[in-house]
């Protein structure tokens, strides 16, 4: 059995916060209120507690505006939560770093920087030599399917390009926690499944850990160790699913898996009914 | 390779000035009067101004003052607008300042800066650097206020100071709005010259001009103003391929020529 294997049938932890082991992102009691321009408060989340082990894939699933950006936003640091804290390794989180590498749902390219410059720019910031670092860089290109395309302008690539390079500027850095707001979103269905079973390789290569936001039910039970479902606005922790399948996945194998497909059609028979709060209303 | 359609786009500006200068050639001659001389008069009066040092050493010190001018304004305004659009208690002590400055003509302070700084360099030189300044930092302003959050957070998360970020990705995300900013204000750089040399009538190109005017000599008027013209048409040229080559990341292609590069 391989290591990856193993490691899915450990218990996945339920609470949050849980003294046992300490866990890599902790997330305790957070809400995060926004003043809009009407002036009123809107309350996008609310009271979200989550423990993420190190080495864990934990896809956020939640309808449109629950608050799934804002919440990696916090992990981030780009966000100072209105009320909890959000920690990593113990450490309350008061700002951004190069241990938690984002991609975001905009991509945010540097457009003045060429595809290979965008994704350099990390690793030169790390003081990485260039020639260290361009060929670094050119061989995650490649591995995203961007060979020739090293000295485009981020105007010249499409929706679908321009989400692998943001993927690439940000994986090469290597950051300890990849925070990933719908990274496959704009891509096409043959994109998309190349891209989660590159994900994937790298995941069991390196084992980071990764929060990854996504609207795909199929997608999320795919890449993950745990789905966590949210409610609609204001976002809610609705239910943590443990997703216990073995590693390394192949999707072809899983499509036709019995067990996969009841976790997709149990999430999504779940998100169809209304949750308790609403029933209370 | 030079398809029909290019050749047709590039010669159309010079096409366009010939037009020009072929309309005055006829109104002159048809008005046939002694204050508006024909383009060929005014024309053949451009090498004897060309050939005479004292004039020559005037329009230089003209220039001079321009670069000086658009320069320091350009070097004060770019900082100062970038910190404006992404710092919000900036912007709201500095806005209300602008606003009042904006609408006032830069030339008409011009007495007041003679009778504080005297007739010299130094007074022409700070009318060019208000003149150019304004367009500068709004342009500046506007640019730094666009950048996307997202971009910063991302040089966040990479390590970037909050200097860092301000120099290695406001600067350059900002920097086709500050660059139409600094072509504009080098067009006002050029008014603001000649008209500072019409108020304090010491030295310039635009003293030539007048001194001219007084004695009648129209040619002369008429010939400084096709060189004034030429060397505000030579510069934004120069400037307008420096900026195309500087943001050609940002321009969406045209087939259509903006400028007369
Ligand atoms: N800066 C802000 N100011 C005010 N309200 C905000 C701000 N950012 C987010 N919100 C609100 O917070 C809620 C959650 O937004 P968020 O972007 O986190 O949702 P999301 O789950 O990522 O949605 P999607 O799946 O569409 O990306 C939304 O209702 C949104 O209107
Ligand atoms: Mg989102």
């Amino acid at each position: 059995m391989t290591a990856a294997g193993s490691r899915s049938e450990a218990p996945l932890e339920r609470t949050p916060a849980s003294k046992s082991a300490p866990a890599m992102i902790e997330i305790d009691r957070v809400s995060q209120v926004f003043r809009t321009s009407s002036r009123k408060d809107h309350l996008a989340l609310s009271d979200i507690s989550l423990a993420i082990e190190d080495g864990a894939f934990v896809s956020i699933l939640g309808p449109s505006g629950c608050g799934k950006s804002t919440l990696l936003y916090i992990v981030g640091g780009f966000v100072q939560p209105t009320m909890g804290t959000a920690k990593m390794k113990g450490k309350t989180i008061a700002g951004p770093g190069p241990d938690r590498g984002p991609v975001f749902q905009e991509f945010a390219l540097f457009p003045w920087k060429s595809v290979l410059g965008n994704v350099m720019y990390g690793l030169r910031q790390q003081g990485v030599r260039p020639a260290e670092a361009e060929a670094q860089s050119r061989a995650l290109l490649d591995m995203v399917g961007l060979k020739g395309f090293e000295h485009f302008y981020p105007k010249e690539l499409s929706g679908g390009m321009k989400q692998r390079v943001a993927l690439a500027r940000t994986l090469a850095y290597h950051p300890e926690v990849l925070l990933m707001d719908e990274p496959f979103g704009a891509l096409d269905a043959h994109t998309r499944t190349r891209l989660q079973n590159d994900l994937l390789k790298i995941w069991e290569r390196d084992r980071k850990t990764v929060l990854f936001v996504t609207h795909s039910v199929d997608e999320a039970v795919f890449l993950s160790d745990k789905v966590v479902m949210m409610t609609r606005s204001p976002g809610r922790v609705r239910q943590v699913v443990d997703i216990d399948l073995p590693r390394p996945r192949r999707r072809t194998e899983l499509l036709l898996d019995p067990r996969y497909q009841k976790y997709v059609v149990n999430i999504e028979r779940m998100f169809d009914e209304p949750d308790e709060d609403e029933l209370r209303c | 390779m030079l398809t029909g359609k290019s050749v047709a786009a590039r010669l159309a500006p010079v096409l366009a000035c010939m037009g020009l200068l072929a309309l005055w050639q006829i109104a002159a001659l048809a008005l046939n009067s002694d204050s508006f001389p024909t383009a060929l008069e005014a024309m053949r009066a451009i090498p004897s101004i060309l050939g005479d040092k004292e004039a020559l050493i005037n329009i230089l010190a003209s220039l001079r003052r321009m670069a000086v001018g658009f320069l320091a304004a350009v070097a004060f305004s770019i900082p100062l607008g970038l910190l404006m659009g992404r710092s919000a208690s900036v912007a709201s002590f500095c806005n209300p300042l602008l606003m009042v400055i904006y609408p006032v003509p830069k030339a008409a302070l011009m007495p007041i800066i003679m009778l504080w700084l005297g007739v010299g360099d130094l007074s022409k030189t700070l009318v060019i650097f208000l003149g150019v300044s304004l367009p500068v930092i709004y342009h500046s302003f506007e640019g730094a206020k666009a950048v996307e959050e997202k971009m910063l957070w991302s040089g966040a998360a990479m390590g970037l100071s909050s200097v860092e970020r301000m120099i290695r990705i406001v600067l350059p995300a900002s920097l086709p709005e500050i660059l139409t900013g600094c072509r504009t204000g080098l067009v006002l750089a050029l008014i603001t010259m000649v008209t500072s040399e019409m108020i304090a009538r010491q030295s310039g190109a635009g003293n030539i001009l007048f001194n001219a005017l007084d004695m009648g000599q129209y040619d002369t008027v008429f010939a400084m103003i096709i060189i004034i013209g030429a060397m505000g048409i030579a510069l934004d040229v120069a400037f307008e391929s420096m900026r195309q080559r500087l943001v050609s990341w940002s321009e969406p292609q045209f087939d259509v020529p903006l400028s007369f590069s």
